[in-house]
């Protein structure tokens, strides 16, 4: 039908065009504030001998991939399958096999830029294009390499001013637990989530479906409570019967010991990340709850050792704006030399377009813009001296 | 959209259902020391207590609110939680409003699953498939038993709470899904950021609790 036009009615706007749920455009001050966050982290990893990389959006798509079933597919010319960047680890430790096979280890890289995956997740926001900025440290693991990025975290969000608690986990110690109490197959993997949820109802109904005994089911309701401070690491230590239990302790005391700041802890987390091998952390800012930086030990493709973390700058954004310093004022310069003047005092300067005073007026109040430059003068906006 | 409110570390917003599971759940949390009060009859959404917001919500939107964080923590029906699939976590069982998640059909009925109606779609798709029977799950509202009686579906998957309602109406219970009561739910990061005020609550909870369920017994 075609659209009718009504004589008695003020012609509407067109209509904007929509864009793809879950993604957004940046607007200004965001993208100041967004890209000032970005310098700032990449600076601070710069400094710590941490080396830029850039790594495509397009990828093949792979079924090994962590987020293969989550990521955006596209069909290349040749008819092979391409998957939008979904996670930046997995990219980066194929770059490293391609580029970096020889080493020098340990490899210290940072990277920065966008992902995409299909299914919304209220973790990121519900967002389906993202920010991330990062770092991995690869080849060598160990609790200094561990330590080293803990303080780096830390140094992180103290540079961008957000003040945060960093969390300490280790999902492989709920595992080694389970195994140790003669856990298998099945019951094990539904235990994990139990346990993962903190869920004491779960748990004991599990238990009773599997015959369980009392001790193994006080061990796990056990493990649901090891969070909170450095109290927890000698709660885990008494529930730690096999080896790899106590390597696990073990090594988080040691890390513990090598950062020597305030840690939490949860050693009961255990399901959502199948894909850490060993040390995994994240960092909570006072005030939303979300955590606002993760990562961990992995293992690469080609059993190469790595470790690393991400932030994501939108959420870091919401942290941090109220500590970023206020953007320069803009003034509108009504010629060259006031321009030159207004930049050269560490303003921003808009050219006029025009001599015509009363509508530079009309676009500064619309703009915001409170002051004029003209030579070397610096006056109230309208007036004209 | 309005800035989320900067709140003090120890300040806690809890989410609870409206309706019957509120009284429970206000009576129950001040039972474990939090200085709440059954809220007047109001227009009021939200509600003020020292150092305590409570959000009054339908109870399939509390997972929504704790899951992203803009509450704290949350009390909340397994059945309305496994719905939701929610990341949450679930450390108190708190006994009340129980019932249990059935399938449910005419009595006697025999013919093959082809329609199930429901108002939990997302446990019974994964019930089915598990079972591997490919039937069509249909969203309902309310009185989801009328759908085994009109021919809708071949059965519903519903709550169960006396199962007065299914012998007055020729209905049985074929399969119990899972039995649910409500639960407290705590975001993952507030149950860290604010431990000092959760852990106590959590602790006091399950001794409240159990020492009903003992003397009950």
């Amino acid at each position: 039908m075609p659209p009718v036009s009504s004589p008695t009615r003020a012609p509407s706007p067109p209509p904007s065009a929509p864009i793809p749920e879950g993604t957004r455009d940046v607007l200004p001050p965001e993208w100041e504030q967004r890209e000032a966050l970005r310098t700032r982290l990449s600076g601070l990893f710069g400094s710590w001998g941490y080396r830029g990389v850039e790594v495509p959006a397009l990828e093949y798509a792979d079924a090994r991939h962590p987020q293969d079933a989550r990521a955006f597919k596209l069909i290349d010319s040749g008819g092979q399958v391409l998957a939008l960047r979904s996670e930046f680890t997995t990219a980066i430790g194929r770059m490293v096999r391609a580029r970096f096979a020889g080493g020098p280890f340990p490899l210290r890289l940072h990277y920065s830029g966008r992902l995409w995956l299909r299914a919304l997740t209220s973790e990121l926001g519900r967002l389906r294009e993202f920010g991330q900025t990062g770092v991995e440290l690869i080849g060598k693991e160990g609790a200094r390499a561990d330590a080293e990025l803990l303080h780096l975290a830390a140094a992180a969000l103290m540079e961008v001013g957000v003040s945060a608690e960093l969390e300490v986990g280790f999902p492989g110690f709920v595992d080694a637990v389970l195994e140790d109490a003669g856990l298998h197959g099945s019951a094990r993997e539904a235990l994990h989530g139990a346990v993962d949820r903190k869920s004491g109802a779960d748990i004991d109904l599990l238990s009773s479906q599997h015959g369980l005994s009392g001790e193994v089911t006080r061990t796990l309701h056990a493990l649901t409570d090891l969070y909170g401070g450095p109290e927890v690491l000698d709660a885990a230590a008494g529930l730690a019967q096999g080896g790899r239990a106590r390597a696990a302790v073990g090594h988080l005391r040691d890390v513990a010991a090598l950062y020597n700041h305030t840690l939490l802890y949860d050693l009961g987390a255990s399901r959502r990340y199948d894909y850490y091998t060993g040390l995994t952390f994240r960092a909570y800012a006072a005030g939303p709850n979300q955590p606002v930086l993760g990562g961990g030990r992995y293992t690469l493709d080609g059993g190469l050792p790595g470790a690393g973390f991400a932030v994501g700058l939108e959420r870091l954004l919401r942290a941090a704006a109220p500590q970023l310093p206020p953007q320069p004022e803009v003034v509108l310069a009504l010629d060259a030399a006031g321009a030159g003047a207004a930049r050269g005092a560490g303003l921003c300067a808009e050219l006029a377009w025009t001599d015509d005073l009363a509508e530079l007026q009309q676009y500064s109040v619309a703009r915001g813009i409170r002051r004029w430059a003209r030579g070397s003068d610096l006056f109230d906006a309208g007036v004209n001296p | 959209m309005t800035p989320a409110p900067i709140r003090a570390p120890d300040h806690l917003t809890l989410a609870l259902p409206k309706g019957r599971i509120l009284e429970e759940a206000i009576s129950l949390l001040s039972r474990a020391g939090l200085p709440l009060t059954l809220p007047q009859k109001s227009r009021a959404l939200r509600h003020e207590f020292p150092g305590i917001t409570v959000l009054e919500l339908r109870n399939q939107d509390v997972p929504v609110y704790v899951d992203l964080g803009v509450a704290d923590a949350g009390i909340v029906g397994k059945d309305v939680l496994t719905e939701s699939g929610r990341e949450v976590y679930e450390p108190v069982d708190l006994r009340f409003a129980a019932c249990r998640l059935s399938l449910i059909r005419e009595v006697g009925a025999a013919a093959p699953l082809v329609r199930v109606g429901t108002k939990y779609p997302r446990v019974a798709r994964a019930y089915l498939n598990a079972r591997g029977i490919p039937a069509e799950v249909v969203k309902l509202g309310g009185n989801i038993e009328l759908a085994a009686l009109t021919g809708l579906a071949e059965a519903v998957i519903d709550l169960v709470q006396t199962g007065s309602t299914l012998q007055a109406n020729n209905l049985e219970e074929v399969d119990v899904l899972f039995e649910s009561s409500a639960r407290l739910i705590v975001n993952r990061a507030a149950l860290k950021l604010r431990r000092g005020r959760l852990r106590p609550l959590i602790e006091r909870l399950r001794t409240i609790v159990g020492e009903e369920s003992q003397t009950r017994r």
